[in-house]
């Protein structure tokens, strides 16, 4: 149970992490620079001290629009090697995102709360897929990396380095307020789960993933605390998806009984999550 | 309508549609301004930079003076990708921009004032004489030239009265002129390249 609060608390330093590059960390840029800036980018695109890190969408997106290179591939090696064995683990620990997902679920709760009624639309999650192409298909036919307009990371990137550089965060700011309301009155990590481009590519790239959450039915006590726990809005003892799940570990250090635990299958308990 | 019936509540709304209004218009500007914007330096043709550039901020991030925007409110080719405009803010030719972008839309160039009079092209300098303080007579300016990193080759002074001439072919288009320049409609502009004005390679 108390593991609750700190994953949050972990998750969302791993989400600001994914920006630490931005230009807010003025740090950064104080070290050593080896001749060109130390650090820059958001998720989207990083470059720590000749490092260069690429979304994998941003490689698919190039590839669509441009001739081949060998160092987009190699920057997006290391995200789709994480992604192959850690699943969607992106949405939930690097994606800034993530963070508007919390906000939102908690709005729900508060205006639960209120009795404000609010909508939870399950749109099937393969929509994304659908997403995805139609992205890709008008980077191809109009020559522009147009995906980088509808993609959280990389919006919300954007418009943080326009908030520190310049005060204001522009229409992307206003695109992100948007998928909040949708995510909080309409579909519950509805963008996420059902239309995020990145998200689709995560979601193919993560099906040999090994680390998973296993059930132990028989101790489940059907309390229904992972249920509200789970951010991508998933029931994880009874429905839930592999794909769309962001191996945030709530569920397990929620649960009470230990009826669920993430494990690496073919080795030891990865973390077994709140002992009682 | 009787003029009682001007409440607080509609006084407010009206504040507020003309505050939209002009937001909106203030958006049409913008659309219409970016035809007038330079590409930092190193940029690829348009069309193929378009292609190449991801979007990612990276190079306004480690801009030194700030100088490179990203507006949203554009049409999607331009929308959210890396503009100069000199007369707000110049480029100071620290090639900071070309060393991060990890897309190749800004090639990668080396912090050699030869090499980048060589190889940068942001725009071409168009010199208005009728608003140039020196060509008209109000004054004795010759700010472009102080200024200018090429100065007495992109821009020279001559006559005895010092007038500034440029020279297109050695500007490399940075725009400290334009931002230099005291004359409220800037004398000297630094004009986007387009095909026909485009440097013989
Ligand atoms: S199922 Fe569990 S681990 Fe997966 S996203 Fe939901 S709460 Fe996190
Ligand atoms: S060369 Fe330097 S000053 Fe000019 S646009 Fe690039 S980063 Fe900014
Ligand atoms: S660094 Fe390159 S890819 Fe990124 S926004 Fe600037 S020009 Fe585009
Ligand atoms: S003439 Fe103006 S734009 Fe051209 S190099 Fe000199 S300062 Fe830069
Ligand atoms: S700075 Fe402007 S006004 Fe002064 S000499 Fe140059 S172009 Fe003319």
């Amino acid at each position: 149970m108390l593991l609750v609060p700190l994953l949050h608390l972990i998750q969302n330093v791993a989400d600001s992490a994914g920006v630490t590059t931005s230009p807010w960390t003025g740090w950064v840029r104080g070290l050593p620079s080896l001749g060109r800036p130390a650090a820059s980018g958001a998720p989207w695109s990083v470059g720590l001290y000749g490092l260069e890190l690429l979304d994998p969408l941003a490689t698919l997106g190039l590839l669509a629009a441009r001739s081949f290179s060998w160092s987009w591939l190699l920057g997006a090696v290391p995200a789709v090697v994480l992604v192959v064995f850690l699943g969607r683990y992106f949405c939930g620990w690097i994606c800034p995102y993530a963070l508007v997902v919390g906000a939102s679920n908690a709005a729900r709760s508060l205006l639960a709360k209120l009795g404000v009624r609010t909508y939870d639309l399950k749109v099937p999650p393969a929509t994304a897929y659908g997403v995805l192409l139609i992205l890709l298909l008008a980077t191809a036919v109009t020559g522009q990396q147009v995906a980088s307009l509808f993609y959280p990371p990389a919006v919300i990137g954007r418009a943080l380095g326009k908030v520190i550089l310049f005060g204001s965060a522009g229409a992307g700011a206003v695109f992100i307020g948007a998928l909040f309301l949708f995510d909080t009155f309409v579909s519950r990590a509805g963008f996420c789960r059902s239309f995020c481009p990145g998200g689709a590519v995560f979601r193919l790239l993560s099906i040999p993933s090994p680390v998973k959450v296993v059930r132990h039915a028989p101790a489940c006590t059907n309390c229904g605390a992972c249920d509200v726990v789970c951010n991508f809005a998933q029931s994880p003892m009874t429905d839930r998806l592999d794909q769309d799940c962001e191996r945030c570990g709530k569920c397990v250090a929620v649960c009470p009984t230990d009826a669920l635990g993430l494990v690496l299958i073919g080795g030891g308990k990865k973390s077994p999550g709140a002992r009682t | 309508m009787k003029w009682g019936k001007w409440d607080r509540r509609r006084v407010l709304s009206a504040v507020l549609g003309l505050f939209s209004f002009s937001a909106l218009t203030a958006g049409l500007r913008v659309r219409r301004a970016s035809a007038e914007w330079l590409r930092p330096p190193g940029a690829l043709p348009p069309g193929d930079f378009e292609a190449a550039c991801i979007r990612c901020f990276r190079c306004a991030e480690v801009c030194p003076p700030q100088c490179i925007r990203f507006d949203a409110w554009l049409p999607p080719a331009e929308a959210d990708t890396p503009f100069v405009v000199p007369a707000d803010r110049a480029c100071t030719l620290c090639m900071a921009c070309t060393e991060v972008c990890p897309t190749g839309a800004l090639g990668r160039i080396e912090r050699q004032p030869d090499l980048i009079a060589l190889v940068v092209k942001m725009g071409h300098p168009e010199l208005s004489k009728d608003r140039c303080l020196a060509w008209n007579g109000k004054g004795n300016c010759h700010l472009c030239h102080d200024v200018c990193p090429y100065r007495n080759q992109a821009v020279t002074l001559s006559g005895d009265r010092p007038r500034p001439e440029f020279h297109p072919s050695l500007c490399v288009g940075c725009g400290l002129c334009e931002e230099a320049c005291p004359v409220d409609d800037q004398a000297i502009r630094i004009r986007p390249l387009s095909e026909k004005t485009k440097a013989p390679s």
